[in-house]
């Protein structure tokens, strides 16, 4: 149990991907003008971490580390996203439809998503890298902490789209106007962020 | 077992690693073309030849996420081609013949506010000192005007126009038809919802969009329909129908008599001639200065 909470609070709020880890910079500042497109977002990356970890984690495991091409991780794990996401669009554009209408123009933005590869490349070794401690990682943690991870990454970005719409109602400075505003206002979130590390378990 | 702890030589590792790369590069290729026949879509023809011949604005005026939207509605029949105000009339031609529909002869439209208010007319609620945006002034209690259907005059609609035919002057934003391509930009920006399309041929407008009773009009605006349906009566073509107590003008009956705007006491229904006779022509201008 403490465990499910040390990954969950990690995952959510003191380890953000977004705020702390600085990841996943591009669909934060670049589809985070509207609500609706900024939560589709967020779905779509937490779908494609979830599926990503899923099959990264087991051919880390009990593939390249037997065959001793562990050093290869990085490349692979892109080789690996990069298809997956591909495959991904196709069946999600066969089966439903109407996910596709929602969630297909993203798709294709996620592929070299550097979000995606941070958390199949944070979970493999042990928790260390994740929540501080040393304990052995499985699959079942790994898939947590991505589906997690994600969940963070939509409430960042939900919150970041909530403040964009909020801000047009006002006049910027001219020099202001815009994206430079955007960047002020990713920077106080991101300040914000920065309380949740002081929570200890 | 490892793979490379079969020899020390460089070389060979690098040939290795090279050849496991190329395996799964080729595996998975293999699996994507495979992923990609059995979950084949069969992406309609004549949605990416409609696509084409849209304008690909992408402006959402007609209700659909993007000009592809659009495309498909159409494709399907549940979209109608006159909702696109941005695509030329060829080019509306060639969709027509694709789709296998005629195209009915549209006319033009224009944006026009419905509104007449300003400054002089329309009382203030209060003093608005805040942000000069008609969506800031209109979060805070509905706007500072005492009429909840009157145009704030902050200026959202000519900020947003691409064409810059909306000028606002005392309070009150009034539209250019010169300019104006109906592209909708002003009446979806607009707060109050006052704006809307006209055929641009038409001969009058109503100037006021207050859906309130004649006594709650008065005492908060000079200009404002009070609903007596007057004009209704008098229109010798059947034209004007009142509804949510304010006329409703059907411009294919319309022929322009203007005895609505004679008989209107508020006069808020407004003849669009008499402005173009108003201020004289180009032509009308050098005629005079000859």
């Amino acid at each position: 149990m403490g465990t499910l909470i040390a990954i969950v609070l990690a995952a959510v709020l003191t380890n953000n991907f977004i705020t702390v880890k600085t990841y996943g910079i591009c669909p934060f500042l670049g589809v985070s003008k509207k609500t609706s497109s900024a939560a589709g977002m967020g779905i779509a990356v937490t779908l494609v971490m979830v599926l990503a970890t899923l099959v990264t984690y087991p051919i880390y495991t009990y593939v390249m580390v037997p065959l001793g091409i562990d050093f290869l991780e990085i490349i692979f794990f892109i080789f690996i996203i990069a298809s997956l996401v591909q495959m991904l669009e196709k069946i999600i554009q066969k089966l439903s439809p109407s996910l596709y209408g929602a969630m297909g123009i993203y798709l294709p933005l996620i592929t070299t998503n550097c979000a995606v590869l941070g958390v199949t490349e944070l979970v493999i070794g042990d928790m260390s890298s994740i929540i501080g401690e040393a304990a052995t990682m499985n699959v079942g943690w790994a898939v947590l902490y991505a589906l997690f991870a994600g969940l963070g990454f939509t409430l960042v970005m939900v919150i970041m789209s909530g403040m964009r719409e909020k801000l047009n109602y006002y006049k910027t400075a001219k020099a202001l106007a815009g994206f430079p505003i955007a960047m002020v206002t990713a920077c106080f979130i991101c300040m914000a962020f920065t309380v949740f590390s002081y929570i200890s378990i | 077992m490892s793979l490379l702890e079969i020899t020390n030589q460089t070389w060979i590792t690098v040939a290795i690693v090279a050849g496991i790369f190329a395996g799964s590069a080729l595996l998975i290729g293999v699996l994507i073309l495979i992923v990609g026949k059995v979950f084949k879509v069969d992406v309609d023809e004549k949605i990416t030849k409609i696509l084409d011949n849209l304008a690909g604005a992408n402006c959402g005026g007609c209700g659909c996420s993007g000009c592809s939207g659009f495309a498909a509605k159409l494709a399907d029949g549940s979209g109608n081609l006159s909702d696109c105000h941005v695509t030329s009339p060829e080019k509306k031609a060639e969709i027509a013949k694709l789709l296998g529909i005629e195209l009915k002869d549209e006319e033009p439209t224009v944006a026009i506010v419905h509104c007449n208010g300003g400054i002089e007319n329309a009382a203030d609620k209060f003093e608005y000192k805040g942000n000069p945006t008609c969506a800031a002034n209109n979060s805070l209690l509905g706007g500072n005007k005492a009429c909840s259907y009157a145009c704030l005059g902050c200026g959202d609609c000519k900020a947003v126009c691409p064409e810059n035919a909306i000028e606002v002057t005392g309070k009150l934003a009034q539209v250019d038809p010169d300019r104006c391509v109906s592209c909708g930009a002003c009446i979806t920006t607009c707060p109050k919802g006052i704006i809307d399309r006209i055929p641009s041929s038409a001969p009058i407008y109503v100037a006021c969009s207050s859906k309130c009773k004649g006594k709650e009009v008065t005492s908060v605006c000079k200009v404002g329909c009070i609903a007596c349906g007057l004009c209704a009566k008098a229109c010798p073509h059947g034209a004007i129908t009142m509804k949510d107590n304010l006329p409703e003008i059907d411009y294919s009956k319309c022929t322009g008599c203007l005895t609505c705007v004679a008989k209107c006491p508020r006069h808020i229904i407004i003849s669009r001639k008499v402005v173009a006779e108003e201020t004289p022509s180009k032509e009308e201008k050098e005629a005079k200065a000859e």
